[in-house]
């Protein structure tokens, strides 16, 4: 399948909303093994909440191996492909170690502890 | 009755301060406020859309506000004519174009308003000099704050914002105001099955709270980049 991002979003991809409306589309495809291919022509404008969405929650459920095989990213410029990098490491990281929010937490009473 | 006497602010930590205490005074149900500029010789994009906001703030608290117009200075008042606030506050007069990013208020996420208002009356009015894809790469950037706002802040009033050209200084100002619980209150509550949470502090929420990856929203969606972002491309925030 292949989605053309602009018809769905126009030209802002930022809003969590828009994010959802994406990931509706591609997951049962992804979960049907199928091949989607996101084209993201004419888009010009990214943002976090609309990549954590669409793509970012997408390892929940498919290992990043998986998601690299099935998931095929077009026509995103330099800006959009560093604002989704940073989503996915972050993703990576939030659902392979279930730990990290109680470390997080733990950083966090050492500083107010410490002031 | 309360007065607000608004003094003259710039964008200096303290006045900020000055921010605070103004919505001590107004921070009440059922105040009938009058503000006075008498005593107001400077006002900043930042105070203009923070008093925009509180004023809406107190209106929604049952409460009544009256600008006294004609205590401003000369040179305020041509300020808040040109960038719209007195307009959208009941005055004739303005908006004009000048060196004012107009003052605005969204009750609600409108994505391609505000990236018009960016691009346009922030950005694309010739006072810099910026290649489209830094362009639209600063917007989605200040587009972080106001998505942060809309989704964390609760803000019921909504979110309020003014910006100002300053010539002589190479400053292209631009201020991002909501009204909500604040980013402390989210991490403390966000804590809160730990007891030790009351005792955090507001700047280490805040610190924590700009770390990249780190969250208020529950389990589901991995989340946490948009302060961090702006945070690491600003250099400050």
């Amino acid at each position: 399948m292949k989605v053309d991002v602009f018809k769905v979003t126009g030209e802002n991809c930022i809003t969590l909303e828009d994010g959802h409306k994406i990931f509706d589309m591609i997951h049962p495809e992804l979960s049907a093994g199928r091949v989607v291919e996101l084209d993201f022509e004419n888009v010009k404008i990214f943002a976090s909440p609309f990549f954590n969405s669409a793509i970012g929650r997408l390892l929940k459920d498919f290992k990043s191996e998986d998601l690299n095989r099935l998931l095929k990213i077009t026509n995103l410029t330099p800006t959009g492909m560093s604002v989704l990098k940073r989503v996915i490491e972050n993703a990576k990281e939030y659902y392979s170690n279930p730990e990290m929010r109680k470390a997080v937490d733990d950083v966090l009473l050492e500083q107010s502890q410490n002031l | 009755m309360v007065t607000l006497n608004i003094p003259t602010i710039n964008d200096d930590p303290l006045d900020f301060d000055k921010l605070f205490a103004l919505w001590n005074q107004a921070n009440d149900d059922f105040l009938d406020v009058n503000v006075n500029f008498s005593r107001c010789y400077f006002l900043r994009q930042n105070a203009v859309a923070f008093l925009g906001g509180l004023a809406h703030l107190i209106q929604s608290r049952y409460g009544t506000v009256t600008f006294n117009w004609n205590s401003l200075q000369d040179r305020i008042r041509t300020n808040l004519e040109q960038n719209g606030f007195m307009a959208i506050f009941g005055h004739a007069g303005g908006p004009w174009t000048g060196n004012s990013i107009p003052y605005r208020e969204d009750a609600i996420e409108d994505k391609d308003n505000l990236i018009d208002y960016l691009k346009t009356k922030w950005l694309g009015r010739g006072w810099v000099h910026v290649s489209d894809r830094l362009r639209n790469e600063i917007v989605g950037r200040v587009w972080e704050i106001y998505a942060n706002a809309f989704e964390h802040g609760e803000s019921a009033i909504g979110i309020f914002s003014c910006g100002q050209h300053y010539p002589a200084h190479h400053e292209l100002k631009l201020t991002v105001v909501d009204f909500g619980v604040g980013i402390p209150s989210n991490v403390r509550l966000f804590f809160r099955d730990d007891p030790r949470s009351r005792f955090l502090s507001a700047a280490s929420c805040l610190k924590w709270a700009f770390e990249s990856g780190t969250t208020t929203k529950p389990n589901g969606t991995s989340r946490g980049m948009g302060l961090g972002f702006c945070e690491n491309k600003q250099g400050q925030t």
